[in-house]
């Protein structure tokens, strides 16, 4: 019998030698031990927990299993979500030894109460043992920290049956022959508790010699220790064997010897057995949306999926800018997996599909109510593939910052955005008007090829060779054709930069628009230059913010091509460096975002800042319906393209305009007036999903090209959720 | 001028926060690179934002190699003193005798209560911290025989197994603001480290405090010089000189080495959360400062 685990192997540390833990910890991790565990022992033992912590630090990959009291269960709680938090979600709590099963249980349910961070309001709980008044949920640990209970007697298996992750028990404690009336009893109480069995791990720490000869059970050589171990996993379901050994041979010959020969036995023994991965337990099942088959998750996915009852979900449920509550969040590590979530996600055509990359989307949603997401933000890679053409390659998920950061040191760039939390995937397909944009162009026009899954689950190379349809669409529709799994990049060269900031007197909007975009438009393409307004109060003065980069490392290059742009207006304050453009870009924090709502943005693209354009946005901000208004020079490099040459088709534009307010009424009854001044929209910063935006975007024959397209590789229309494409009808025969 | 006789350490206090996990220990690392003596992490159990400092300083102390780490200070009302003697020679050992133990009575008395910790009063927690010092120096104690037994008021040992002892002799630093709490410090402790910011009179605070830790040391038959006085900092720098702290490195060593040499502090511990203040801290005020303090003790 089993219970779908994944055999495991784990080792326990002995507590005694300060000096060898770390090391042999290492070792353990070098022999491809799933597990170290450590456990209290009173007198000159180390501490359990202090030393798993410190094992922590000196390891990378193996998990922890820290076998600990719990005198005060609440501070207990909040050091596991730290050690999970920092052994990047590698804790297994082990608790039991020594404690009695009611207050146990107690301390368990305070224990993943105040985990579930989640959950909103302060946990309260009055037990016969322990009391907790009010104490605020968190931190959220990396990953759900299973609670191990080490039990050898009923009332002990009892509580394991009922609330356990794992049962832990000492072979020697119990014989052998007694795992399967304990079984027996844990899955009985599991089911009572309406849990299913499974969601309980058995572990059984064992010793034994290793010798010549058979002399007993775990006495002998290495087969014979494979003959007296596959029973218990076969039969008795035990899914972690943990090993306690003073010396650092049996861990070797253990790891050498047993280990691989009982996976192999193992596993010809289970082959006709139900795998796949472990059962969430019954309180995180509990939250799952309806309309999701969350048993038919591809088992290489299973492990990173999140669900709403998961710790993780508060991290991943929303994006920067927008609250979300996907009921499932896919997080694929590689193209195979793409297709593999990309497959699971089709087989439910009822739930929304997001794809995330940075989750700074704001046409592509990337999260949503109920529905699938597809997070990409494990494909981070950034690599040079070939030094002498500066040809990278970038994972989806990477952020711009780090891509910059990574570049630096060959002394190259890719203009991005403005913001070094953005993800490569969403902005590298659609544009990309960064702080090179005059003197690079778009970030997609030093795209060289891509490699994407498609609709079908199909791996596809996309170049000026191969697919060059699908390549041509991928550069400013990309969302609507397939996930990107890797983009290869031309880089140049970008040294230091000048960076200027500056706060200017925005009283005179319309003016300061006026004199900032003629400034703009005959400053040299080395400078590229944003502004951005917030909404007008009245009694307070107005103000703006722009900000500029010079494409130079001197000075006087640097202060005379910003001081025109400066002088746009009356300057506040001011601040002008040569600085390197990775440090302009790495101007965000952590990735993680807890947005709630959701955004109202409006786009544009327009030739000139005339003058009745700047009056229409000073009448905007006036009107308090935008909180967020923004112009970022484009034209210059951007325009040497030629428009049919990508989907992205506003080459004509010198501006992109785009406005964030807090109801989509008030912004359109503003925005509509102003949309006669525009060539054309940027569909990045656009929440609009009336068709008329479609036309704006692209031009007739470019959206006809992509809507032929979208029938060849969409035609079902599973990417829909960033600024839809529909696919052109098939013709009949 | 006071003088009690250390050699001058430099040290952070960086927020424990929990969010990005790494950052709390990518500052220590960084402060250990720039050349700080110390690193210390205020511990507040009950509040979700932070990491768990204990776990944090185990860490942190696996991450590091030279740079001395403490608590700033532990609350004793939400760890047991057993506990804590176990752990804190545990990490001492595993760091190769780094860790030094700052311990406070305990202040946040209803976000104690709400995590399942006892409420006591101010009085009640600084005798409770009197006791959990004598339980923890018992438990190192493993030269002496036979289990270790306290009857305390809060604590009580029952012949518990003695041990680990510590690498070094781990110093228990108090965060004592209070008469009472300053006696105790110095009756027991071996350090002292309060915030110059909750100095209502700033510095010109210290005289007084140190008479009263003074005293308490020669209650207990000690020298005043057993009981290491730290301090916590917070400033700003900034290119032209300010009020106090808030200037350029200069004036920083100027002013701490006045403190210093006037009240007899041997422990400047900066509260910063970026890379760049602690960096200059170390780089510039920490050498400028031992360099006119020992001027100033040698006069």
């Amino acid at each position: 019998m089993g219970y779908g685990h994944r055999l495991e192997f784990g080792i326990t540390i002995p507590p005694v030698l300060p000096e060898g833990a770390a090391a042999f910890a290492r070792r353990a991790e070098e022999l491809g031990y799933d597990v170290v565990t450590f456990r209290d022992a009173p007198g000159r033992s180390l501490d359990a927990w202090t030393l798993a912590s410190w094992v922590a630090g000196r390891t990378d990959r193996v998990r922890v299993g820290a076998h600990v009291p719990c005198a005060t269960p609440a501070v207990l709680a909040r050091a596991a979500a730290s050690l999970d938090l920092l052994s990047g979600g590698r804790l297994e709590l082990g608790l039991g030894a020594g404690e009695e099963a009611a207050a146990l249980g107690e301390a368990i349910d305070i224990i993943r109460g105040l985990l579930d961070a989640g959950e909103r309001g302060p946990l309260r709980f009055e037990g016969e043992h322990y009391r907790v008044r009010g104490a605020r949920r968190g931190p959220a640990p990396e990953r759900y920290v299973p609670v191990h209970v080490e039990a050898h007697d009923p009332p002990m298996l009892r509580l394991a049956g009922r609330k356990a992750d794992g049962w832990v028990a000492t072979l020697g404690r119990i014989k052998a022959g007694g795992i399967r009336a304990a079984n027996g009893l844990l899955d009985e109480t599991a089911r009572e508790a309406g849990r299913d069995p499974r969601e309980i791990r058995r572990l059984l720490n064992i010793s034994g010699r290793f010798s010549g000869e058979r002399g007993g059970f775990l006495d002998g050589p290495p087969g014979a220790w494979v003959e007296d171990l596959l029973p218990l996993v076969i039969e008795e379901g035990v899914g972690t064997l943990v090993l306690a050994t003073d010396g650092a041979e049996g861990m070797e010959r253990f790891a050498r010897e047993v280990v691989p020969a009982l996976r192999e036995a193992a596993g010809r023994e289970l082959a006709g057995a139900p795998s796949g991965p472990a059962v969430r337990p019954a309180w995180v099942r509990a939250r799952r949306q309806p309309g999701i088959d969350y048993g038919r998750i591809p088992a290489s996915l299973g492990e990173n999926a999140v669900e709403p009852g998961d710790p993780a979900y508060a991290r991943v449920r929303s994006t920067y800018l927008r609250g979300g509550a996907p009921g499932l969040v896919l997080r694929a590590g590689s193209p195979e997996q793409v297709a593999e979530a990309l497959a699971f996600a089709r087989s439910h055509p009822e739930v929304p599909l997001g794809i995330r990359s940075g989750g700074h989307g704001i046409s592509g949603r990337s999260t949503n109510r109920g529905g699938i997401v597809i997070d990409l933000s494990k494909m981070d890679g950034i690599e040079v593939l070939d030094e002498a053409s500066r040809r990278v390659r970038l994972g989806p998920g990477a952020r711009w910052m780090d891509v910059a950061a990574a570049l630096a040191p060959y002394g190259w760039g890719l203009s991005s955005g403005d913001y070094g939390g953005v993800g490569v995937g969403g902005l590298a397909t659609a544009g990309g008007i960064g702080w090179l944009a005059r003197k690079r162009g778009l970030t997609i026009d030093r795209l060289r090829a891509v490699e994407m899954v498609l609709a079908d689950g199909s791996v596809v190379r996309a170049g000026g060779e191969e697919n060059p349809d699908l390549f041509w669409a991928v550069r400013g529709a990309g969302a609507n054709f397939g996930i990107v799994t890797s983009f290869e990049f031309e880089a140049y060269e970008v040294g230091e930069v000048g960076w200027g900031q500056f706060l200017v007197d925005a009283s005179d909007t319309a003016g300061l628009l006026r004199r900032w975009g003629a400034a703009v438009e005959v400053a040299p393409r080395d400078l590229t230059s944003f502004i951005i307004l917030g909404a007008q109060r009245p009694g307070r003065p107005a103000v703006a913010q722009v900000f500029a980069v010079v494409d130079s490392d001197r000075p006087e290059v640097v202060a005379g091509q910003l001081e025109p742009v400066a002088r746009a207006a009356p300057v506040y304050d001011q601040s002008a460096v040569i600085t390197p453009y990775a440090s302009v870009m790495a101007n965000a924090q952590g990735s993680y975002h807890e947005a709630r709502g959701e955004p109202v943005a409006r786009s544009g693209l327009i030739r000139h800042i005339t003058p009745r354009f700047a009056a229409a946005a000073e009448m905007l901000l006036r009107s308090g319906a935008a909180y967020f208004f923004q112009i970022r020079s484009v034209g210059g490099a951007v325009s040497d393209v030629a428009p049919e040459a990508t989907a992205y088709a506003g080459r004509s534009a010198n501006f992109h305009v785009a406005a964030f307010g807090a109801s989509p009424e008030r912004l359109d009854a503003a925005w509509d007036a102003m949309r006669t001044h525009f060539e054309g929209t940027y569909l990045s910063f656009e929440t609009d999903r009336r068709p008329e935006r479609l036309r704006e975007a692209f031009p007739p024959g470019v959206l006809e090209r992509l809507r032929e397209l979208k029938g060849r590789y969409d035609p079902e229309n599973v990417f829909r959720d960033n600024f839809n494409i529909p696919p052109a009808e098939r013709r009949q025969g | 001028m006071t003088d009690y006789g250390h050699d001058l350490l430099f040290g952070a206090f960086i927020t424990p926060a929990a969010r990005p996990p790494t950052h709390a220990v990518e500052l220590a690392v960084a402060a250990e690179r720039a050349g700080l003596d110390l690193v210390t992490f205020q511990d507040h159990p009950y509040q979700p934002a932070f990491l768990d400092t204990w776990t944090l300083l185990s860490y942190v102390a696996a991450r590091t190699e030279r740079v001395r780490l403490s608590g700033n200070v532990i609350n004793l009302p939400l760890r047991h003193p057993a506990v804590l003697a176990r752990a804190a020679a545990s990490l001492d050992l595993l760091s190769g005798g780094r860790f030094e133990l700052g311990l406070g009575a305990g202040g946040f008395w209803d976000a104690i209560e709400a995590m399942g910790g006892r409420r006591l009063t101010p009085g009640q927690s600084v005798e409770a911290l009197g006791e959990a010092i004598g339980i923890i120096r018992e438990l190192w104690d493993t030269e002496k025989r036979g289990g270790a037994r306290f009857d305390g008021e809060y604590y009580s040992l029952k012949g518990a197994k003695r041990g680990p002892a510590p690498a070094h002799g781990i110093g228990i630093w108090v965060g004592a603001y209070g008469p009472r709490m300053l006696r105790l410090t110095g009756r027991m402790a071996d350090g002292w480290v309060p915030s110059l910011p909750y100095l209502s009179g700033g510095p010109a605070n210290l005289a007084e405090m140190n008479r009263r830790i003074d005293e308490g040391a020669a209650s207990a038959g000690r020298d005043p010089s057993a009981v290491r006085r730290l301090l916590n900092i917070s400033g700003q720098f900034q290119p032209s000189r300010g009020s106090l702290l808030v200037g350029p490195p200069r004036q920083w060593a100027e002013e701490l080495a006045e403190i210093s040499l006037e009240h007899g502090v041997s422990g400047f511990i900066l509260m910063a959360d970026d890379a760049a203040p602690i960096e200059l801290f170390a780089s510039e005020v920490a050498p400028a400062t031992r360099e006119l303090v020992a001027a100033g003790r040698a006069r």
